[in-house]
C-alpha cells in the first residue's frame, strides 16, 4: 500500500507538471468543448421547442459535461500507454517493481483529477452563459460521481489492454466518442438496455441530482444495485482484459514497439 | 563469488507475420553472472541480444528456460526480480523530456515505491556523481545528448538495485562524453559494487570495462570468456602483410580455402594464423605469382579484431 501511495504522489504530480507545461494545450481543449457546447445550446434555441427550452438546455449541459468526462478518462490510459511507447518510456514503466496497471490506475487517478477540474470550470461557464442553473447537490453528486468514476476506469483499463497490443489506437478511439457520446446523450428511459452499458446508470442518476433536484434518499435500492454493480463489473472486467492483454503483450514481445 | 543473474537454456521464437514460419531469436541460451561483474553482451545485429535482455529484464517471456536474478525468478517471481534490477533501454529516449531531471528522478523512483525523503537524498548523490547538480531543475528537452544518456543512466540508478542494465550506453556520444560515461560506469561498479550487464557495439567500452564477455551469434552463446584471456589467445597469431601487387584470382581462391578468416582491403592483408607456423603457407601462396612484399608485422589485437573474428569463425562453421 505504502508503495502505491508513493506511485499515486509522483504520478499525480507529474499529470500536473505536464499540465502545466502543456497550459496552451490544456486551455485550447478547454475552449474548444466550450465552443462545442455553444453550438449545441445555439442550435437547440433555433430548433428546439421554445415551451422546453429551460429543460433541454439543463439536459444538454449535464450529458455535454459527462461526455467530456467520459471520453477524457476512458481515452487517458489508452492514450498514455500510445505516447509512452512513443516516447521510449514506456518498458521503463514495466520495469517497476510496482506492477504496470497500478501505477496505470495511479496515473489514472491523477488524470480524472485534472479532468473533474475542468468538467466544474465547464459546468459553471455553462450555466453563467445559458443562464439556467442547476441543484449542485454536493452530498448526493460525490457519491454517484465516484461509483460512475470506477466503471469509467475499467473500461479505459480495456482500451489501455487494446493500445498494450496495437498502440495505434487513435482511429478507434475517434469512434469511441460517438460510442460514448450515445452513452451521455440517450436517456435510460428511452433506451433502458443501456442500464448494462459502462457509467449510463451513474450519468442518469446524475441527471436527476442536478436537473430534478433528487437526493440520495429519492433512489431506490435498485438504482444503488445498478449503479455499484455496472462500477465493479467494468473496474473487474478492466483489470482483467488489461492484465490478459499485457502478458499477451510479454508473450509476444510487443511491449515498448510502436 | 555469489552468482546474481542465471540465465538457463531460454529459448525464444516469434512467427513471422506473412509466412507465420517460426523464427528462433534465442535457441538454448546459458550464462550467469556474478555479483560485482561488468559484462559485455556482445552480438552482431539480428543475433539475439535484445530478445535477451529483454528476457532478462522481465519484459518478454521466454518459450522455454528461466532467468533467475537474485535467487528469483523473472516470470513467476516477475515484481520481486525487478527489485534487484534496473535498466537503460533506449538510452536518452527513456526519460520524460518535458520534465526537469530532478523531476525525471523523483518519478521513476517514486514509481518503484521510493519515500520522497529517502529519493531526495539519492537524488543530491547523483546528481553531484554525475555532474549534474547546476541541471537540476533543467527541462531535459534542453539538454545536451551527452547529459541526457547521464540522467538515463542515473535514473537507473535511483533504486539502488543491484544489477544495472545498459544497453549501448555510448551510442551516439562524442568521444569525450562517451569516455565520462565510461569513467563513471567504472565508478559504480567499483565504488558501489553494482553487477553491470553492457550490450553494445562499441568494442572500446568492452575492451575499457568489461571483465568478461559473452558472445551471441544466430541465437547461440558463441563465446562466453574474460575478455583478457580473449586478446591473448588471438594476439600471437595476428599478422598484417603489406604486398606490393594485388593478388590473383588463384591465390584468393587458396586464401579463402587455407585462411577463411582474413581481411585484404587494397595491398594490405589482414590474416590470424592458428599456429604461427602457418605463416610458410601463406608465403607459398605469395610466390605462386611471385607478389612482392613490402612489409609484414605482428598486429596488436584489439578486442573489436577479436569479436568479427569469433563471429566469423562462426559464421563458417
Amino acid at each position: 500500500m505504502s508503495a502505491f501511495l508513493q506511485v499515486l504522489r509522483v504520478n499525480t504530480k507529474k499529470e500536473f507538471i505536464e499540465m502545466k507545461r502543456y497550459l496552451p494545450n490544456t486551455l485550447s481543449l478547454l475552449a474548444t468543448f466550450y465552443i462545442i457546447f455553444l453550438a449545441l445550446f445555439f442550435g437547440i434555441q433555433v430548433v428546439g421547442d421554445p415551451a422546453e427550452a429551460s429543460s433541454n438546455t439543463q439536459y444538454i449541459i449535464v450529458n455535454y459535461v459527462f461526455w467530456y468526462f467520459a471520453m477524457m478518462t476512458l481515452q487517458s490510459t489508452g492514450g498514455a500507454i500510445t505516447m509512452e511507447a512513443m516516447r521510449g518510456t514506456l518498458e521503463q514503466l514495466y520495469m517497476s517493481p510496482v506492477s504496470a496497471w497500478r501505477i496505470l490506475l495511479a496515473r489514472v487517478f491523477g488524470m480524472v483529477a485534472i479532468h473533474l477540474s475542468i468538467m466544474i470550470v465547464l459546468i459553471f461557464s455553462s450555466m453563467l452563459t445559458t443562464g439556467e442553473w442547476l441543484h449542485l447537490n454536493v452530498g448526493a453528486i460525490i457519491p454517484i460521481l465516484l461509483l460512475t468514476i470506477i466503471s469509467m476506469i475499467g473500461v479505459s483499463f480495456i482500451i489501455a489492454g487494446i493500445s498494450v497490443i496495437f498502440k495505434q489506437v487513435d482511429a478507434f478511439l475517434q469512434i469511441l466518442q460517438f460510442i460514448l457520446m450515445a452513452f451521455a446523450f440517450v436517456p435510460l428511459s428511452v433506451a433502458p438496455y443501456l442500464v448494462f452499458a459502462p457509467f449510463v446508470k451513474g450519468v442518469d442518476m446524475m441527471r436527476h441530482v442536478m436537473i430534478h433536484g433528487y437526493t440520495l434518499g429519492d433512489f431506490t435500492w435498485v438504482d444503488y444495485s445498478w449503479l455499484v454493480g455496472n462500477g465493479i463489473f467494468y473496474a473487474i472486467v478492466g483489470v482483467i482484459v488489461y492484465r490478459s492483454c499485457e502478458r499477451l503483450a510479454m508473450n509476444k514481445g510487443l511491449l515498448g514497439h510502436y | 563469488m555469489e552468482t546474481i543473474i542465471e540465465v538457463e537454456g531460454i529459448r525464444k521464437g516469434y512467427k513471422k507475420r506473412k509466412s507465420k514460419e517460426e523464427f528462433i531469436a534465442v535457441d538454448d541460451i546459458s550464462f550467469s553472472v556474478r555479483k560485482g561483474e561488468i559484462v559485455g553482451l556482445l552480438g552482431p545485429n539480428g543475433a539475439g541480444k535484445t530478445t535477451t535482455i529483454k528476457s532478462i529484464c522481465g519484459l518478454l517471456v521466454p518459450d522455454q528456460g528461466s532467468i533467475k536474478i537474485n535467487g528469483y525468478d523473472s516470470v513467476k517471481e516477475r515484481n520481486k526480480a525487478l527489485r534487484h534490477i534496473s535498466a537503460v533501454l533506449e538510452g536518452n529516449r527513456n526519460v520524460y523530456w518535458r520534465l526537469s531531471v530532478e523531476e525525471n528522478l523523483e518519478y521513476f523512483s517514486g514509481n518503484r515505491g521510493m519515500r520522497k525523503k529517502e529519493s531526495k537524498e539519492r537524488i543530491d548523490q547523483l546528481l553531484e556523481l554525475f555532474r549534474l547538480e547546476d541541471k537540476r531543475s533543467e527541462i531535459v528537452n534542453n539538454l545536451s545528448r551527452g547529459m541526457q544518456q547521464k540522467l538515463a543512466i542515473a535514473v537507473a540508478l535511483m533504486a539502488n538495485t543491484d544489477v544495472i542494465l545498459l544497453d549501448e550506453p555510448t551510442l551516439g556520444l562524442d568521444v569525450e562524453t562517451s569516455y565520462e560515461v565510461r569513467s563513471l560506469l567504472k565508478h559504480i561498479a567499483e565504488q558501489e559494487g553494482k553487477t553491470i550487464i553492457i550490450s553494445t557495439h562499441d568494442m572500446a567500452v568492452v575492451q575499457d570495462l568489461c571483465k568478461r564477455t559473452v558472445i551471441i551469434n544466430s541465437g547461440k552463446v558463441i563465446a562466453d570468456e574474460n575478455v583478457q584471456h580473449l586478446l591473448k589467445l588471438f594476439e600471437t597469431s595476428a599478422y598484417e602483410i603489406q604486398l606490393k601487387e594485388t593478388l590473383t584470382e588463384e591465390q584468393l581462391t587458396k586464401l579463402h580455402h587455407q585462411f577463411p578468416i582474413f581481411n585484404l582491403h587494397d595491398l594490405t592483408l589482414e590474416v590470424s594464423l592458428e599456429h604461427e607456423e602457418a605463416i610458410y603457407q601463406i608465403m607459398n601462396i605469395l610466390s605462386l605469382n611471385q607478389t612482392g612484399i613490402e612489409t609484414i608485422n605482428r598486429t596488436q589485437v584489439n578486442f573489436e579484431q577479436v569479436f568479427r573474428r569469433l563471429v566469423k569463425e562462426e559464421a563458417v562453421s
